[in-house]
């Protein structure tokens, strides 16, 4: 069918152009029936034109509505590792046409579906888990100070992993495709990723409890002029507040509903307040 | 008042739009709205104080996964619009902006329904041989409802609640804002424990506590800790990976229990 083709073949810049942008959109149609898959589809559409550009021929327009139908498939993934995801697909459905006799179709969408939980994970917790952690806590330490760079340091640190990531993503999934992704997973590399990261967003995360819940205790003993507040910061500055995050987490991880959470937090800032305990 | 609203309308569309097709760059993010908010209502500094305290409080809460949270990246707009347009402090505008975005996240259900049904129409599409329409569901229509499932929201609230928080506030007694900045404290250590329960596993654990101690104890600021963990990570990881034998070594390293975050929404 390829020698056929008339219509003029996308540049490889527009390919990935468009891997990387239909990656970074896929969320616009979000579901509760099949979360993204307009939105995969979205990103794939070009592809599958180019290759059955011919729909006066009834075997070609066949197979286009086969191939759109294979992508109207649930799916869902973090927008930026989706797109390495999206160049694997394209380039599979591009040998699918190729070779439709030796190529069964069903393994465009298995590995779709077997990449999505796994690029979720690491997606999900590089970029809501450590790169917004770091780029917020310096952002909001900034911006506390009355300093505009604050939001925008935020959003520029935000920016760059994420381009990166969904730029070289879409053209490694399409140029290298599966064996890069075993190369990957089998190298520890991920692993490393991780345990770097875990490391960084933690330390943040407890620089933040230091720096920025700034509980204290108003109590103080008229009779021997002793004030609680100088004797905690005197042993360990804001213990307040970390026994409090910590009281937190005890409650999250029994699974205290998030309502309630919300109320306790309220309506105990107003009761444990007026007691005098806590400012 | 009605330009007002309309702007602040723009703006929640700037924040949901942000998820929807630029695949999540934290423009939706409390800060950087509250200071787009602050930039249109020509007060800064309220702007960016408010969306600090905000972001802090919703740090931990991550809109991906099915689950709907509360929206505080609809609330945060409100909030700070009430901060500023009104006498309200922060912790009251918080107060009163909630309940308009618990109502917001409702209708957020009711469109991702709608957007289903959709998926309806690009089924059939597809079956005709429409194929352009079946896209067009998503990059149309989607952002579409999507759009005005924020603008509108927001609009309302401003346009129409603007006066009436400016009532209450004056009645609201000093006891009760006291104790609304104390809960709003509660609620940044909420935001923070929501976080580390998602992050924190055993062999991490005395990280956390390093990063504690060393602002706790030596007063360092946020961007030092950032670099000097950066540091200690990569030093470790050298360490640790280098030592184990290959990618078999790597099981019982603990990062097994690493519990990454839920599906995106």
């Amino acid at each position: 069918m390829g020698e056929k083709m008339a219509v003029k073949k996308r540049s490889d810049f527009k390919k990935y152009f468009q891997f990387f942008w239909r990656s970074w959109n896929i969320q616009a149609s979000w579901n509760y029936e099949r979360q993204m898959n307009m939105g995969f589809l979205y990103g794939i559409a070009p592809t599958l034109d180019e290759l059955y550009p011919d729909e006066s021929d009834p075997v070609q327009r066949q197979h286009k509505q086969e191939a759109y139908e294979r992508h109207m498939a649930f799916y869902n993934c973090t927008p930026q590792t989706s797109a390495f995801t999206l160049g694997l697909a394209a380039s599979m459905e591009e040998q699918y046409a190729l070779d439709r006799e030796n190529f069964n179709p069903d393994t465009i969408n298995a590995v779709k579906t077997s990449l999505m939980g796994p690029l979720s994970g690491v997606g999900d917790s590089f970029f809501q888990g450590t790169v917004r952690i770091i780029a917020f806590g310096l952002g909001i330490s900034l911006a506390q100070q009355g300093s505009i760079l604050g939001p925008i340091l935020a959003i520029i640190l935000s920016f760059i992993p994420a381009w990166f990531v969904t730029w070289y993503g879409g053209k490694l999934g399409y140029t290298m495709g599966s064996k890069y992704l075993t190369k990957l997973q089998g190298g520890g590399l991920m692993d490393q990723l991780m345990y770097v990261c875990g490391i960084v967003g933690l330390m943040v995360v407890g620089a933040m409890v230091a720096s920025m819940v700034g509980i204290t205790t108003p109590i103080a003993f008229e009779s021997t002029g002793l004030v609680l507040q100088d004797v905690v910061d005197s042993i360990l500055p804001q213990a307040i507040s970390l026994l409090v995050t910590l009281g937190m987490l005890a409650l999250i991880r029994r699974k205290v509903p998030t309502g309630w959470l919300l109320v306790i937090c309220i309506v105990g800032g107003i009761v444990v307040n007026a007691l005098g305990i806590l400012v | 008042m009605l330009g007002v609203s309309i702007i602040l309308g723009l703006i929640g569309v700037v924040c949901i739009l942000d998820s929807r097709i630029l695949g999540r760059l934290n423009m939706e993010r409390p800060l950087f709205t509250c200071t787009l908010v602050g930039l249109a209502l020509g007060d800064l500094p309220t702007g960016l104080l408010v969306g600090a305290s905000l972001e802090l409080m919703s740090l931990g809460i991550v809109n991906i996964g099915a689950a709907a949270p509360p929206d505080m990246n609809m609330a945060a707009i409100i909030t700070c619009a009430f901060a500023i347009l009104t006498d309200a402090t922060m912790e009251t505008a918080l107060a009163l902006a909630v309940p308009i975005a618990v109502l917001g996240q409702m209708i957020g259900v009711v469109v991702r329904t709608l957007l289903a049904n959709l998926t309806h129409v690009a089924d059939r599409a597809i079956e005709q041989g429409r194929f352009d329409r079946a896209w067009q569901m998503h990059i149309v229509w989607g952002t579409l409802f999507y759009s005005l499932m924020y603008f509108i929201p927001i609009f309302l609230a401003v346009y129409m609640g603007t006066d009436m928080v400016q009532s209450i506030v004056s009645v609201v007694p000093a006891w009760f804002t006291d104790g609304l900045n104390l809960g709003s404290k509660f609620l940044t250590a909420y935001g923070i424990a929501l976080l580390l329960s998602t992050m924190l596993n055993k062999e991490l654990t005395v990280f956390f506590v390093l990063g504690f101690f060393l602002v706790g104890y030596l007063g360092l600021n946020i961007t030092a800790i950032a670099i000097f963990a950066v540091i200690i990570a990569v030093v470790l990881s050298g360490l640790k990976f280098r030592t184990a034998a290959g990618p078999g070594a790597l099981a019982g390293d603990g990062l097994d229990d690493y519990d990454p975050l839920e599906d995106d929404l």
